[in-house]
């Protein structure tokens, strides 16, 4: 409940209400305003886009077309995608896999030193990729890992995992203790629990951290570019290949852009409210 | 009528102890294999020279790198740079996060409209976002910036080549924002409503409302906020990347660290011990943080 | 044999100096109904939770049938509970909810569907079998909670204050028909509650907790007329029992009325020590006596008036309740006498009833 559920307040004077409601269209259009360019820069020719702002042009699907072309050698829009799609869904599979029955062992029935093995999950997050990636990197060559997707689905996985698990124990906190002892008595144990009480009732909640996992996977650029450059590369590497440095490629950049973009925020803008919803119902605690 | 009589199966069962930790195990166990393997052999390099190019025999050196690393300004410049790359920020977003959440919380026309623009920088992926705004915002000749600035009667300015610091940090408030409006708003849902209402019964007005009681409702979601801005922001690599490609004022400290090694200095010797400076670095910071966390921790009971 | 033992059981809570369970004690007969009761921190839902393993046993142990399950898991316990909040699973039907446990063990399609038929029939739930919790009144997703637990057929049945959360007639309702339910099925039941007339309406024998210690386990008459101390004595009854501090002095007064005993109760009480004296309102009398005391206020229930006194003693009002029958004539401020008609109980220092005697004040 929030003071949003009371479409005006008894007493409140309708011009504050109104008012409030125009500053927030305000913000949110200047907030947005960079993405709304960066589409609109998408549809013009590379003259168009890089002169004076333009609000009205001749709009065209060229540059859509030019970034999808396969040109051989370079890396293509259909291969980065087909990569990164992989590479997020496994290793978000992955996460949640290990990550649910993990935060059962700290939420619905806790280890003893449950905080001590919260702290050292957490701090894991603590230590810089930069610092890391030496040594992954020479792991990765000597294990005949370097340029496969398998190596951004592990390393994903561990650099979401620290997160998912905090996020899912809080939301499995929320479930009241009764529902649990009483399915305990009925006769079910971790499998049973899960499918019948947890995962029905903390649903919201996974669906949330399922997709922060999605955003910082499909959106990580540091891994990717380090240990797949050749092959498995993703969709962040293949934006970075649209900017030339010579001739103008604004445009190109733009379409590039936001197809590379686009699948998450559709997924972010489809989820919010749940997002909301879940973060509500339990992140916090 | 004939019943199955449901005897308990009496299996033989492990100590209750160790039933509770295995389906932690897993997890654990993977985190610990990714991220400690590495740690650990990012310390035994440190102890070495370790030069890749021009390839050469690694000497065991001990704690020489770390001896060079303490008269290295360009690292002190780092570490200074890190903090106004993160503190600022974060405090920024945070900031703006709780504005916009508290726009959001109140019923107006097309309310879901604007919220949906507002969490889009979060989505959004940040190599592109440091190159929309290198290329298209910020750009001296037509960027839309200067182009509302020349015709405020200004002169454009290049900002990314004469304010690194400023461009990036615009940045990654831009992009972060949203991740604390998202967090705030669930904080101002979670806000019982019968408190408030006693409140107005009592004659607060919205500003007293809003610092005595929402404020302190609002307390652990800010402090996660800032805990994980914090973790996130400190390692920010990418915008950088695209926007400046390291140079003064914008280098932090895991481009700095990336710069000596794979990034062209190919020293990974000494590279890495920069590495376990940050991650000795990061844990003083954490046992900070992490007191932040067993506050939000402290509130609860061992079920 | 009995169906439910507790030997000498103990539980602590993490981060408490005192157990939350001390020693308890506790045999419950075959096909017994058997109420804990007892104040908010007694130990009676801690006790509860001991049997059906929820809870870790600090020292002691825990029997059901012969088996001693004191490291047996709940699932393992054969029984079945009934919680404050019904735990129904929100997602399933109440069919669903009432044949859970049947699937977890494993029971053949049809035989359960028929089993959740049959227990839906004996509590007229037959017509919500397709519905899911949140669409049921209280009473009807209590009456689900039962369900789930009778459809088990287990060796012992736990309830934890399972009408707690419904309106006062409702349950003044269903408290009969649970009883009654229980007496029909035969089965072992341990029911928890904190209000002390379910426990006496309930109970074939009622056993009374406080502080985690087991105060006495009798049948509700007994712990009526023969409460074994004050606690005990003050606990059981509504209105609660008249309770005096007598102090030192012989004979015992109450007020500047000096009260007369029979039998052996005046060698039993001994020429010194602290003495409590008690009488159930029934046994206060307001119109001729020596006693005089102010009337504070009248409660008129209809078939019964419970009249509020104040009298002074020893320097203090002291509060006292009388129950009488209509008509009564009197209000509040009204002075009146006193007199003492009934059983008067003994209690020295240390709370323990010394002796129990029909007394007169004079």
């Amino acid at each position: 409940m929030s003071a949003a559920d009371v479409t005006v307040a008894v007493g409140e004077r309708r011009w504050v209400n109104r008012a409030l409601g125009a500053l927030a269209w305000l913000v949110g259009l200047l907030v947005f305003f960079p993405v709304f360019w960066m589409v609109l820069n998408s549809f013009k020719s590379e003259q168009d886009a890089n002169t004076s702002p333009k609000l009205f042009f001749d709009p065209t699907l060229d540059r859509y077309r030019e970034v999808t072309e396969s040109a051989g050698g370079v890396l293509s829009f259909g291969e980065a995608f087909t990569n990164s799609a992989v590479i997020v869904l496994l290793s978000t599979l992955i996460v949640l896999a290990l990550a649910i029955p993990a935060a059962y062992a700290l939420a619905i029935r806790p280890v003893r030193r449950w905080r001590d093995v919260l702290f050292f999950i957490i701090s894991t997050k603590f230590l810089p990729v930069v610092a890391a990636i030496l040594p992954i990197w020479i792991l990765a060559r000597n294990l005949d890992l370097l340029n496969t997707q398998l190596v951004l689905v592990i390393l994903y996985a561990g650099i979401n995992l620290p997160l998912a698990v905090w996020m899912l124990r809080s939301f499995f906190r929320e479930i009241p203790r009764e529902l649990i002892e009483a399915a305990e008595i009925d006769g079910a144990g971790l499998r049973g629990q899960l499918s019948s009480v947890i995962l029905p009732l903390a649903a919201p909640g996974i669906a949330a951290t399922a997709l922060l996992c999605v955003i910082f996977a499909w959106n990580e650029y540091f891994y990717a570019v380090q240990l797949n450059p050749a092959e498995g590369s993703t969709v962040p590497i293949w934006v970075t290949t649209n900017v030339s440095t010579r001739g103008e490629f604004l445009a190109k950049l733009s379409a590039a852009s936001v197809l590379a973009c686009i699948p998450v925020v559709l997924a972010g803008w489809i989820a919010q409210k749940r997002m909301i919803r879940g973060l509500a119902m339990g992140a916090i605690k | 009528m004939d019943h199955t009589v449901i005897r308990p199966r009496m299996r033989p069962a492990l100590s209750d102890s160790w039933r509770r930790r295995l389906p932690l195990l897993p997890a654990l166990l993977f985190l610990i294999l990714l991220t400690q393997v590495p740690f650990a052999l990012s310390i035994f390099y440190s102890l070495t020279d370790w030069k890749v190019v021009p390839p050469g025999p690694r000497e065991f050196v001990g704690l020489d790198n770390y001896d060079s690393l303490l008269h290295d300004s360009f690292f002190g410049e780092a570490i200074w740079t890190s903090v106004r790359l993160t503190v600022f920020p974060v405090i920024g977003a945070l900031v703006l996060g709780t504005a916009f959440a508290l726009l959001l919380d109140r019923k107006f026309f097309g309310r879901g409209v604007v919220r949906t623009m507002l969490i889009t920088p979060f989505l959004l992926v940040p190599v592109v976002v440091g190159l929309i705004w290198k290329n298209q915002l910020f750009h001296g000749l037509y960027g839309a910036i200067n182009w509302v600035v020349e015709n405020l009667g200004g002169t454009p300015v290049e900002f990314v080549s004469e304010h690194p610091t400023l461009s990036i940090g615009i940045v990654l408030v831009w992009q972060w924002t949203p991740f604390m409006m998202l967090i705030v708003l669930a904080g101002l849902q979670s806000q019982p409503t019968d408190i408030v209402e006693a409140a107005k019964v009592d004659g607060a007005g919205p500003f007293a409302i809003f610092r005595q009681l929402t404020l302190s409702h609002l307390r652990p979601y800010l402090e996660l906020g800032i805990l994980l801005g914090t973790i996130y922001l400190i390692q920010v690599y990418d915008q950088i990347a695209v926007m400046t490609g390291g140079g003064p004022g914008s280098t932090n400290v895991p481009y700095y660290v990336y710069q000596r090694s794979i990034g062209g200095g190919w020293e990974f010797g000494l590279a890495s011990s920069y590495s376990i400076v940050v991650v000795i670095a990061s844990i003083v910071i954490a046992t900070f943080a992490l007191r932040v966390l067993s506050t939000l921790l402290k509130g609860e009971q061992i079920a | 044999m009995s169906a439910v033992r507790y030997v000498e059981a103990t539980r602590t809570y993490e981060g408490t100096d005192t157990p939350a369970v001390d020693s308890l004690s506790l045999d419950v007969d075959d096909g017994e109904l058997l109420v804990l009761v007892g104040p908010s921190g007694s130990g009676k839902s801690t006790a509860l939770r001991l049997l059906a393993g929820l809870e870790p046993l600090d020292a002691g142990e825990v029997h059901i049938g012969d088996r001693d399950v004191s490291n047996v898991r709940p699932r393992d316990r054969d029984i079945a509970m009934v919680f404050q909040n019904y735990a129904l699973y929100p997602q399933l039907t109440v069919a669903e909810n009432i044949g859970f446990a049947l699937k977890q063990h494993g029971v053949p399609k049809e035989e359960r569907a028929a089993r959740v038929h049959e227990t839906a029939r004996t509590l007229d739930l037959e017509p919500y079998l397709d519905r899911k919790p949140k669409h049921l009144s209280g009473g009807q997703r209590q009456r689900v909670a039962m369900g789930r637990a009778i459809a088990r057929q287990p060796a012992v049945y736990l309830m934890d204050e399972p009408l707690s959360n419904l309106d006062a007639k409702l349950r003044v309702q269903t408290r009969a028909e649970v009883a009654e339910l229980q007496a029909r099925l035969g089965v072992t039941t341990v029911y928890v509650t904190h209000d002390q007339v379910e426990a006496m309406t309930m109970g074939q024998r009622v056993a009374v907790l406080r502080d985690g210690v087991l105060q006495q386990v009798d049948a509700p008459s007994t712990l009526y007329h023969e409460p074994v101390n004050l606690f005990v004595a003050g606990f059981i009854g509504s209105p609660a029992m008249n309770l005096v501090d007598a102090g030192d002095e012989r004979p015992l007064r109450i007020g500047d009325s000096a009260l007369s005993l029979d039998g052996s109760a005046g060698t039993a009480i001994g020429n010194d020590g602290g003495v409590t004296v008690g009488f159930r309102p029934e046994a206060l009398c307001v119109g001729e006596g020596p006693l005089s005391g102010e009337i504070r206020v009248v409660e008129d229930l209809g078939s019964e008036i419970f009249v509020h006194v104040a009298v002074d003693h020893r320097g203090e009002r002291l509060p006292l309740v009388s129950k009488m029958s209509p008509p009564f004539e009197g209000r509040t401020g009204d002075r009146v006498t006193l007199q003492i008609t009934g059983t008067t109980h003994l209690f020295d220092g240390d709370g323990s009833r010394i002796g129990s005697a029909t007394a007169t004040l004079g």
